[in-house]
Formats: structure tokens, C-alpha cells, sequence
């Protein structure tokens, strides 16, 4: 394609975005997670001196490596590390940046074979030189965390030597780390048009593949199997049948319904792929024997405003013809 | 294309929780097994493939570059590969094409997943579409037993028989050192297990463990320099398909199908039941080991649930499966599935101790992940296509 060509080209994709791309509505997303770390022995080991005020590096036997904080395996050479040492708490500055939190600076203790990034504390950026001396600030407290060092401060003598470490504090095995993380998703024309349809009217809405005529939902822009673009929109009833189904009794972190629920894979008439959703409106024990394959089930809504999301379906309830 | 064999293997000490080691311990732990199994060091070693599973399991992004030291791929070609349950021998598969293209002698593969660290079907309901679906995921689980459910009702694939699969793999875990779990049940224990997702009970779940696994891969010019017994890989694929398809058939995994299909061909294997000699087969749920039989021709559709009742998969049967307790013995997921090909070769070079299968030269291997949507199989033997 040449340059002109592929101009056009994007030019046509960006087409109907205009300067508002900012302004759509986006979906938020959060996943909030609770993990406990494990920190092997290097780092559970120079977390837990910390708070004896020694800065834990390890030697490599075979490079002569010393690095700082201690690592399990030699950057160099890759040699499992078990020799631990106990490094100066001050060194030489070989670089240093300023950032949104302040001043941070890749600190060079004496006899380390490698730099040891962390903040640079009560000075500026004008007063600071490659190679001048820093030492370590010790936070107050300590809470076996790398900011028990608070930073590194100007100054500091030379002369400090590397030394065997005498054990004394107890590893620190385990961190509990909590990860939060905020998306704002695009909804993009088709999620867009499926959602605002949900909101306004309760309409589902898939599109039809003009290749294999079946109704994708939720809507896309090709057909998984055909791989042609999606032609018209096709609106899908709230009933449908069912295509699988188990009773969760499990519970889970993130977990939306109480336990024991139907869990249910199921197909809204006039579409062609799965929908993931609970049924309810029938006793769970019951539930084992009476559903089955293509059992019809039937939507439920939420009362109130709707949404605009999969949630505004309370539950899809069967619907038995007997 | 030239012939690669697998030339050294290794695993952890698999467990429910690991604290001794970090991430990267865990993996260097299999890698150094691995070396020492082949008789090489770090610079017999041309690349490295790295396999795990979804970043959130381990809370670290891109972890190969973490990596990188514990494994002695400093200055080397490193790259991760991931693909769910599947991710092992998908890790294995990329190794397998760097050194069959000539790119490189010998390649480490090494796989691996610390699941301890964090909530795990919370983190896997998280691979769904934000969109769609996410509300109501119950991770893997919910998906497996609605769909076993479907097999009972349309393929007779009954709590019973996969009770009985689950008995049999427990029985087998005794036999590998390897495994974590050890313990002895009946057929009435777990369809007296506590429900989790009905038909799925406890009994019918593998552990989630901690584990890694690594194997060591070289040319058919490498190969036969570093070990006197290669266990050559005679085909090795991986398939996939789109989760919410339309008209996706539930029932056989289609992707299985064209991945046994594929490496059957290319392996001269006509007849599964009598060529292959043992079979190890990634179940994460007892049903899923129903439903491969099937799907890799070990027996026709529909009849899964006579396979296992006539104790033709158990140790002594004519086609054993999972020697090593598969699943329910360890399940470090992102390494599940490099384990089976590994324990594949420990059977035909005959280095299975109390779980070899005597005389065994063939071994079928099977992997998935994903919403049963992504599939691979391999065939490892100790003779060369
Ligand atoms: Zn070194
Ligand atoms: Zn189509």
C-alpha cells in the first residue's frame, strides 16, 4: 500500500470519531485482587535486616559479584546466590532523575557490583552530581518493606567495607500485596448500540452475519467463523433456551450471586451464540432434575432504571410446557 | 525441518503453597533438575522459552524478564509464551520450532505457575470479556460442569465414571514422587464430595498447586550427542477456536479433534488404543478425561464411560492413562500441561521409576486451556518417525 493509501485508509477508520473521541461513554472496569507473595529467600532476607539497619547484599561465588538488595541468582552469571553479605549504608550517586514524586537516584553503595534505585531525600536537583556521596535515611518504623529505608540522603563516609552478615532477624517469607486495577473500556459502536438499547428500551440486540445468516450476540464486527463484517442489526428476544447448566455451590472472591445458584449457558431465540447468566425461579435441588438441554427460559428484569448492562437481567426464569 | 527430541526434564517439588521460594526459585528449581537430568549447564543452552499462565495468577507482568537470571538467559533469545491451561505445551511447541528451524541446538522450555499467591477463580473470571459474561463467570469451572452436565445427558459420560477416573488418578499420584496429593478414595467418596458446581465435586478437582517444570529440547544433531536414550517428539500441535462462536458444538472439543488429527498423521498413527502405549492427558476436572478419550480415539463417542469401567486406562490396562496421577496429583496450571509431555518422555526413554509402564516406546500427550477452546497433542516415542 503506498503512503497516500494508507492514509486514506486511516483516515476512513477514524471516520465518525471526530475530536469527541474522549467525550463517549466509557465502561468502567475494576479488578481488585488480594495475593500474599512469596519473596524467596534473597529478598525475604534483606527485608527482615532492614530493620537492624543493614542493607543485605549477596556475593557471587563464582563472578565476584556483590548485589544489592540480595538476589537469588547473579545477574552476571546466573549462579544460584546463597552467600550473604552485609553492604555499607552509603555510596556514590551514578544517576538521578526528577519524577512527579520527587527526586530519584540509582545509588552505588560501596563494594556493590550494581546500582540500587530509591528516592533521593532533602535536596534538589541542582545540587546533585554523578558520583556524589549518599547514605541511607532509616524510616522510624520498620515494616519490612523496602521504604524502611526512606531514601538517601547527601553524604556519607568512604571507607565502608562489605561483610560476612550475622544472621539475626527472621525472613520476611511473605508480603501481602493488594492489586487494584481501573479500566475505562471504549464500548465501541457495537457494545455501544447493545447498551444504550438495554437502557432505554430493554431491547438485546445482535447482528446478523449476511455470510451464515446467523444472529452474533453480543454484536461484532465479523463473524468468528466466517470472517466477514457483520451486516444488519437484529433484535433477539429475552427468551431462549438452554444449552448448559450447573448449580454453583462454590464461593469466590468477585463472586456476584449467593451461593447455590444455576449457573446457566443459554441461547435467546433468534440468536446463535451463548449468553452467560444464572437461572432462578426454581428450587436449586429441583433445578438437578427439571432442567435440561433446551429447557426455555425467560428473562427477568431488574426493576428501576436499567443500567445498561448484562445485570439489568435479575435471572432467567424456565419456562416448562406442561 | 529437522527432528527434535526432548533430552532432559525436570520438576519441582510441587505443593499447595511454596513459601521458601519466590517465583523465580521455583522455577530455577525445575530448570536446575532439568540440566542436571541432560548433563548440560546454562551454556549448552542456545535459547529459552518461558511458559505461564495469565500475568494476574503471579501478580507480575511480563515475569520472563524477572526471569531472565534464574534461568541463565542472560544474552540469550527469551520469550514467554501463554495460553491458559494449554500454556505448557504451547511453551514446548514454540521451543520445539526454534530448534526443528534450525534457530537454535538446544532450547529450554520451562513452565511454571505460583498459584498460591492469589485468588484464583476471581483471577481467571477476569479472562473474560469485561463486557459480557464477566458477572457471571465462575471461573473454569462453572463452564466445565455445565457442558458435563450436557455429556451426561447426551454422551453418558455419568458422576460414576468420571468418579472413577478421579479414583484411578489418585491411585496413580501414589506412584510419582512428584505429586502432592496422595490419598486414597472410592468411587462412593467423591460422588459424596462436597458439590461446587453440580455436577463437579470436590473430589472431581484436581489441587491448585505451586510447581514448575522445565525440559531441555535439542536437535536431532544435539540429541543423540547429549543422551543416550532421546525421546524424540514425532508431532506436537496446538488448535483453537473463537469461545462464543456461533453454533459452537459443546460437546467435542472440534480444536482436540484437528490437533490429534494433525500429529496422528504426521506420526503414522492409525489406531490410538493399540499404538500408543500410555497417555497422559491434562484433566483439570475428572470429566475432561471422559470426554478426551473420545476426542483423541481412544474410544468411539459415547462410549468414555465404558473405557474406564473396563480398566483398560489404569496401569495394568492396554492403554494406560496418566501413570502419574495427571492432574490430581499436582496442578501448577501454567506447567500442567509441560509436566504431561514430560512425564511422556520419562516413559519411553524408561526413566518413570514406580510409574513406568513396561516397555513403553509410544506416549500420546494432551493439553488445553481456555474455555475448552484451545487444544494440543503431542506424540513422544522412543523411536524417530
Ligand atoms: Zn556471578
Ligand atoms: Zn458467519
Amino acid at each position: 500500500m503506498d503512503t497516500k493509501a494508507a492514509a486514506k485508509k486511516m483516515e476512513m477508520r477514524g471516520k465518525g470519531l471526530g475530536s469527541s473521541v474522549t467525550e463517549n461513554p466509557v465502561f468502567p472496569g475494576r479488578i481488585e485482587l488480594p495475593y500474599t507473595l512469596t519473596t524467596g529467600r534473597a529478598a525475604a532476607t534483606f527485608l527482615a535486616e532492614l530493620a537492624n539497619h543493614k542493607i543485605v547484599g549477596s556475593r557471587c561465588p563464582r563472578c565476584d559479584g556483590i548485589f544489592v538488595p540480595a538476589q537469588d541468582f547473579c545477574a552476571a552469571c546466573g549462579t544460584s546466590l546463597d552467600e550473604f553479605v552485609e553492604v555499607p549504608a552509603s555510596g556514590k550517586l551514578s544517576g538521578y532523575t526528577e519524577t512527579a514524586d520527587g527526586l530519584i537516584g540509582l545509588v552505588r553503595l560501596d563494594g556493590a557490583t550494581n546500582d540500587f534505585p530509591h528516592k533521593l531525600l532533602d535536596t534538589q536537583l541542582g545540587e546533585l552530581k554523578l558520583g556524589a556521596r549518599v547514605e541511607a535515611s532509616w524510616a522510624a518504623e520498620a515494616e519490612g518493606s523496602i521504604l524502611d529505608i526512606e531514601g538517601f540522603a547527601l553524604g556519607g563516609d568512604e571507607g565502608g567495607e562489605v561483610k560476612p552478615l550475622e544472621p539475626g532477624a527472621e525472613p520476611v517469607l511473605e508480603q501481602k500485596y493488594e492489586m487494584r486495577l481501573d479500566y475505562a473500556h471504549s464500548y465501541g459502536p457495537y457494545y455501544g448500540m447493545l447498551f444504550d438499547g438495554l437502557a432505554t428500551s430493554r431491547r438485546i440486540q445482535g447482528t446478523r452475519c449476511p455470510s451464515c445468516e446467523r444472529v452474533l450476540v453480543p454484536p461484532r464486527e465479523y463473524c468468528d467463523v466466517c470472517y466477514v463484517r457483520s451486516g444488519e442489526w437484529v433484535d433477539v428476544a429475552d427468551t431462549g433456551t438452554i444449552k448448559a447448566f450447573s448449580i454453583i455451590h462454590l464461593e469466590f472472591v468477585g463472586q456476584t450471586r449467593e451461593p447455590p445458584y444455576v449457573y446457566a449457558e443459554i441461547v435467546l431465540d433468534g440468536s446463535a451464540t451463548r449468553l452467560i447468566h444464572t437461572v432462578a425461579g426454581i428450587d436449586v435441588e429441583d433445578a438437578k432434575e427439571r432442567l435440561q438441554i433446551g429447557t426455555k427460559v425467560r428473562a427477568v428484569w431488574k426493576g428501576g432504571d436499567p443500567i445498561g448492562s448484562l445485570e439489568d437481567i435479575e435471572y432467567f426464569e424456565p419456562v416448562f410446557e406442561d | 525441518m529437522r527432528d527434535v527430541a526432548i533430552v532432559g526434564t525436570g520438576q519441582t517439588v510441587h505443593a499447595r503453597r511454596r513459601t521458601d521460594v519466590s517465583q523465580a526459585g521455583l522455577v530455577r528449581e525445575a530448570v536446575d533438575e532439568a540440566l542436571a537430568d541432560a548433563e548440560l549447564t546454562f551454556d549448552d543452552i542456545d535459547s529459552v522459552v518461558v511458559a505461564s499462565g495469565p500475568a494476574l495468577f503471579g501478580a507480575v507482568n511480563q515475569p520472563e524478564k524477572w526471569l531472565v537470571d534464574g534461568l541463565g538467559g542472560r544474552m540469550k533469545p527469551v520469550v514467554r509464551i501463554t495460553s491458559g491451561g494449554g500454556t505448557g505445551l504451547a511453551g514446548a511447541l514454540a521451543a520445539m520450532n526454534q530448534v526443528s528451524s534450525g534457530f537454535a541446538e538446544r532450547t529450554l522450555v520451562v513452565a511454571y505457575d505460583k498459584l498460591s499467591e492469589g485468588a484464583l477463580q476471581y483471577q481467571i473470571s477476569t479472562l473474560y470479556d469485561p463486557f459480557w459474561g464477566r458477572e457471571f463467570a465462575v471461573g473454569i469451572m462453572g463452564f466445565a460442569s455445565a457442558y458435563w452436565r450436557a455429556r451426561i445427558e447426551t454422551l453418558g459420560h455419568t458422576e460414576e465414571a468420571a468418579a472413577m477416573v478421579g479414583v484411578k488418578n489418585h491411585k496413580n499420584a501414589f506412584l510419582n514422587p512428584y505429586a502432592h496429593v496422595r490419598k486414597e478414595i472410592t468411587v462412593d467418596d467423591v460422588l459424596e464430595s462436597r458439590p461446587l458446581a453440580w455436577p463437579i465435586k470436590l473430589l472431581d478437582v484436581p489441587p491448585i498447586s505451586d510447581g514448575a517444570c522445565a525440559v531441555v529440547l535439542a536437535s536431532d544433531d544435539a540429541a543423540p550427542k547429549t543422551t543416550a536414550k532421546p525421546a524424540w517428539i514425532r508431532g506436537m500441535s496446538y488448535y483453537g477456536e473463537a469461545d462464543n462462536a456461533p453454533d459452537r458444538f459443546m460437546l467435542q472439543s472440534v480444536p482436540l479433534q484437528l490437533a490429534a488429527q494433525r500429529v496422528y498423521k504426521k506420526a503414522g498413527i492409525t489406531n490410538p488404543r493399540r499404538q500408543f502405549d500410555v497417555a497422559e492427558l491434562q484433566e483439570p476436572y475428572t470429566c475432561f478425561e471422559l470426554s478426551y478419550y473420545e476426542g483423541l480415539g481412544l474410544c468411539p463417542t459415547g462410549e468414555a464411560a465404558d473405557l474406564i469401567a473396563s480398566g483398560a486406562t489404569e496401569m495394568d490396562g492396554d492403554i494406560p492413562c496418566n501413570p502419574s496421577g495427571g492432574c490430581m496429583g499436582a496442578n501448577p496450571i501454567g506447567a500442567t500441561a509441560l509436566i504431561r509431555l514430560a512425564e511422556a518422555a520419562l516413559q519411553v526413554t524408561d526413566k518413570a521409576g514406580g510409574r513406568q509402564v513396561p516397555n513403553a516406546r509410544t506416549a500420546l500427550v494432551q493439553a488445553g486451556g481456555g474455555w475448552a477452546n484451545l487444544r494440543g497433542v503431542a506424540v513422544v516415542s522412543a523411536d524417530r518417525n
